[in-house]
């Protein structure tokens, strides 16, 4: 069943079974209607035949010749073929004269026997005895050409209603469609980080409106849990923050009454520890601002090409002195469209990132480029080292918030630079 | 340089602390823990300078700070704004605020750009041509740097964080005031970006002989002599 489980195949499917289903009822009810009158000719010139029949059994052939071309002139047998012949062909009374020898018993008669105003009809052939042959045709066709008109009745008919149902099915299957397309592109907006996208609602009340106002109200739910949790991490954090900074004030008090003594370096190193606390609180706190969504109102149009420009100068010297060497691939513009600060930490978190785990003498690349497909255009910043680089099974636990390798717990970092450029 | 300070907080414990470090570096600190009681303090009292947290009880502080200023009251006023609120920044700095500090606030930070602000304002726009501090000589107008009479050939960091150094002579400036006014950021990078560029404006400030003309305080920041 999974390829008639798109919207489009399902429609597809339905308008053809539709039209097939249409088209059989039509030809059925042509055929039906086709073998009634043939059946109904056949017993009208078996009934003609049979009396002329009857009529020879016991008159001479004189008063049927007679018989017959008194029939052909009456008003309700006027329109009947008949033809009287002797078993060597010789015609001895006729209103018809066909082109073609007609088989005996019924047969079916068309313009091919050459009969003058006849399309289609009926033929009955028997023999009277005597060695005489009657043949009687009858016309199926009660008015000219009205096998074209039953046709045309039958594909305006039927046509119509294939032609309603189709428009109504593409219709439905179009208002439908729009409604997934937004409700789709709402959830891939807030899948981008946009929590405020909302489905659009057009008041009509319909059952797609009460869809799109549930699914709305359930992304206002999650918003407010969001924002609940956001402003728990948030107290959390300034309610940290505040002893550590106060911590980190002291030991700099202490480190500078004592500067030079023996716990100098002691003291440094915590003062390094509570450092690195306090940009882990700094990260987390970043990353619940932009998971919440905060940054977006603040984007602004940018070349992400000058801001990789950026990073590259000022991430050079640091790169050698850690003995690496950091290059910018061609400076090109790439306007996008986003929040400078934060494209220039993830920039600059990458670059520390290559420079931290590349090893002594790496090469790091920044390289910018424009990808396209269809009218959709993406701005590409790349950081490439010739370092070892994070292995595949690995790179989950890399991107995992906290998440360190084992080999670069002992390298600095608090495993939340990656998460953040996620 | 002692000053008359008014610090608007209403966390007892970073009042305390504050308080003291500001007392410790030679200031005289008043505290008021809402906005109604900030208000009432510089209209009966006058001050140096303010430090205003944003989020107060009652008049929150950027109500105080409107206040103050509709009333012509221009005394210095840093703000204290909480991390991932960085419309409190922006708002802080439309309604008049002169900087801010992003919390954790230590004193050091603080009294760093106490100094600047009031520096800044006794020393109105019109920055001559050149800056000088002990044999330094900078002209941000021609991108130039002398030590000692001999130009000095800087990258343009290199040349913004001399100049910022400079300007702010005889007083630290510290690593996150550095970032924001050399880098433009409103983050601490992970790496010592600050140390590994001051690192090569030294050696640049030392390549033709003479002493470091460049401290540093430890766990602060940087400062130039005068």
């Amino acid at each position: 069943m999974t390829p008639f489980r798109s919207l489009r195949a399902l429609t597809a499917v339905f308008l053809l079974a539709f039209v097939a289903a249409t088209a059989l009822t039509g030809f059925a009810v042509y055929s039906a209607s086709q073998r009634i009158v043939t059946d109904l000719v056949d017993r009208r010139i078996a009934s003609v035949s049979g009396e002329l029949a009857e009529l020879a059994s016991h008159a001479d052939t004189a008063l049927l010749v007679r018989q017959i071309e008194a029939l052909g002139r009456q008003r309700d047998t006027g329109d009947l073929g008949l033809i009287l012949t002797t078993a060597n062909g010789r015609v001895l009374a006729a209103n018809v004269r066909p082109g073609k020898p007609l088989p005996g018993g019924f047969s079916t008669v068309d313009a091919a026997h050459g009969i003058k105003g006849l399309s289609t009809g009926r033929a009955l052939v028997r023999p009277l005895g005597d060695g005489l042959i009657l043949t009687v045709i009858a016309e199926t066709e009660p008015v000219d050409d009205y096998a074209a008109a039953r046709a045309r009745i039958y594909l305006f008919g039927f046509g119509s209603i294939i032609l309603v149902v189709v428009g109504g099915v593409i219709t439905f299957g179009f208002v439908i469609g729009r409604r997934i397309v937004a409700m789709r592109r709402t959830v891939e907006a807030i899948m981008d980080g946009d929590m405020a996208r909302r489905v659009p609602v057009d008041g009509s009340d319909s059952a797609f409106d009460q869809q799109a106002r549930a699914f709305n109200a359930m992304l206002d739910r999650i918003a407010a849990l969001m924002a609940e949790i956001s402003n728990v991490s948030n107290d959390l954090a300034h309610d940290l923050r505040t002893p550590l900074a106060r911590l980190r004030a002291r030991l700099q008090a202490l480190a500078q009454a004592g500067a030079g003594g023996p716990d100098t370096a002691g003291i440094d190193a915590a003062i390094a520890d509570s450092d690195a606390l306090l940009a882990m609180f700094a990260a987390i706190l970043r990353i619940a601002e932009i998971e919440g969504g905060k940054r977006r109102a603040g984007f602004a149009p940018l070349d992400l090409g000058a801001i990789a420009h950026h990073v590259a100068t000022t991430m050079q010297p640091v790169a050698a002195e850690a003995g690496q060497r950091l290059d910018e691939v061609e400076r090109r513009r790439l306007p996008v469209l986003g929040d400078r600060q934060l494209l220039v930490q993830a920039l600059i978190n990458l670059v520390e990132n290559a420079i931290r785990h590349g090893g002594e003498g790496a090469h790091i690349r920044i390289e910018t480029a424009i990808a396209a497909r269809g009218r959709d255009r993406w701005a590409i910043v790349a950081i490439i080292d010739d370092g070892p680089g994070i292995p595949a099974g690995a790179r989950a636990q890399a991107m995992r918030r906290f998440g360190r390798l084992d080999d670069s717990r002992g390298g600095g970092g608090h495993g939340l630079g990656l998460p953040l450029v996620e | 340089m002692g000053l008359h300070l008014l610090l608007v907080e209403d966390d007892a414990a970073l009042v305390a602390m504050l308080g003291d470090d500001m007392r410790a570096l030679g200031h005289d600190v008043a505290v008021a823990t809402d906005g109604r009681s900030a208000i009432e303090a510089v209209a009966h009292d006058r001050f140096d300078a303010m430090i205003l947290d944003l989020m107060l009880p009652e008049v929150d502080g950027l109500s105080v700070l409107q206040r103050i200023r509709q009333d012509g009251m221009n005394l210095p006023v840093i703000v204290l704004t909480a991390l991932g609120r960085p419309v409190e920044k922006v708002e802080g700095l439309d309604a008049g605020a002169d900087d801010y500090v992003v919390k954790p606030v230590i004193a050091a930070e603080l009294n760093a750009r106490l100094n600047a602000i009031l520096r800044g304002r006794r020393q109105p726009a019109q920055e001559g041509d050149t800056l000088r501090a002990g044999d330094i000589v900078v002209s941000p107008a021609r991108f130039r740097a002398w030590r000692d009479g001999k130009a000095v050939d800087l990258g343009k960091i290199e040349f913004n964080l001399l100049l910022e150094l400079v300007r702010n002579r005889d007083s630290i400036v510290t690593r996150a005031m550095l970032l924001e006014k050399v880098w433009g950021y409103d983050f601490e990078p992970g790496t010592n970006l600050v140390d590994v560029h001051i690192r090569r404006l030294r050696s640049k400030l030392m390549a033709e002989g003479g002493p470091d003309p460049i401290s540093t305080v430890r766990g602060v920041g940087y400062m130039v002599p005068g």
